[in-house]
């Protein structure tokens, strides 16, 4: 399953859901939107707000460092 | 550099100071006045024949730590960062530490104002190093009249110019520090009626029935709390508490809370108790650390 993280480099929670992902072998795409606008525009439309982090797990968006849902979706 | 910085200076933060030290740590304790300072009776701590008001004991316990070789500053705590340490910031410093006590109490939050919810994440924020560059050279507003909304202001300005601080009919209340870093901002004094918009936040309405455009508020309402720093330092939070293990350890490495902030009993007793327990496991944490 494809697994992307929307992430921004001062971001506390992202830097524990990128090594919580890593901890699981979890491979995933990371994408800083601080640096790209468009990126940035992509993850208001998919997750409906304006926060990171923001990890998409095939077609689910997971708001937040949700880890029962990330869990729950990656089958951990 | 110090070995710990406790934040907080009540019976929890005092507590745990009182083992840190004993064990030959550097320990520095920052923090305003505990609420405790308002009890004017305590019967139902343990070893007082006659009864103790607050303020009292907050004292003894102050005065125990210091002789004990234990710092302790009257400051307000503005952030805590981590990058190889600790760095705690102050309206007046900034101080390094390898661990953290979180022991601030858990005061009650002011009410939002009116229409804040509907917006949060999307126009509604806290945390400006998780969503500031969301809003880069966009409107921004700072809600808060303290240190800590100048001290988030300030940080805004890295994302856009463009930064009002309203105070929502309250008095700027600025130690020296911040009294110039104000300057460089908007103050709006207005008493908010409340905060609209469609999907997103769109304008800040006042009672006066005008209105400010606005595309985004960064809530710094009061002091920063337990919870502020715990979204700077990504610990995870239940219903605006810090959960803790029988350790007092939290889930990031290094940081310790103890006491109100922890939910659970609001006691002097268990404050005492649960500082101690941070106290200690602070000891063998560090001691952990040195032999690594």
């Amino acid at each position: 399953m494809n697994v992307k993280v929307y992430s921004t480099p001062t971001c506390p929670w992202c830097t524990v859901a990128k090594k919580y992902l890593s901890s699981k072998n979890i491979a995933f795409e990371e994408v800083d939107v601080s640096n790209d606008r468009t990126a940035a525009m992509e993850l208001v439309r998919k997750s409906g707000q304006r926060g990171v982090p923001v990890i998409e797990i095939g077609d689910n968006v997971v708001v937040g460092f949700d880890q029962s849902r990330i869990d729950s979706l990656l089958n951990l | 550099m110090y070995d710990v910085a406790i934040i907080g200076k009540g019976p929890a933060g005092i507590s745990a100071s009182l083992y840190t030290s004993r064990a030959g740590l550097k320990t520095l304790v920052i923090g305003k006045k505990s609420r405790l300072i308002n009890a004017h009776k305590i019967d139902n701590y343990y070893g007082f024949i006659k009864s103790i008001d607050g303020r009292s004991l907050l004292e003894q316990g102050e005065l125990q730590a210091e002789r004990l070789g234990v710092e302790i500053i009257e400051d307000e705590v503005l952030s805590v960062q981590r990058d190889s340490v600790f760095e705690v910031k102050t309206s007046s410093a900034t101080f390094l530490s390898r661990a953290v006590l979180i022991a601030t109490g858990n005061p009650p939050r002011p009410p939002l104002v009116k229409g804040a919810e509907q917006f949060e994440g999307n126009g509604i924020h806290y945390c400006v190093s998780c969503d500031g560059f969301f809003y880069r050279d966009l409107r921004l507003g700072v809600l808060g009249s303290k240190d800590y909304a100048v001290h988030i202001a300030l940080d805004l300005l890295n994302y856009s110019p463009n930064v009002t601080i309203y105070t929502n009919n309250r008095p700027l209340e600025l130690s020296d520090r911040y009294l110039d870093g104000v300057k460089k901002f908007t103050v709006n004094n207005k008493a908010i009626s409340l905060l609209d918009g469609n999907n997103t936040l769109e304008r800040i309405v006042f009672r006066d029935e005008t209105h400010d455009p606005v595309d985004g508020i960064f809530v710094a309402e009061g002091s920063a709390s337990s919870i502020d720093f715990a979204r700077k330092l990504a610990i995870a939070v239940e219903a605006d508490t810090i959960p803790v293990d029988q350790y007092q350890k939290t889930n990031i490495e290094g940081v310790f809370a103890a006491g109100d902030c922890t939910g659970g009993i609001k006691q002097i007793a268990t404050a005492v108790g649960q500082g101690a327990a941070a106290g200690k496991s602070i000891v063998e944490y560090l001691n952990k650390k040195k032999e690594e």
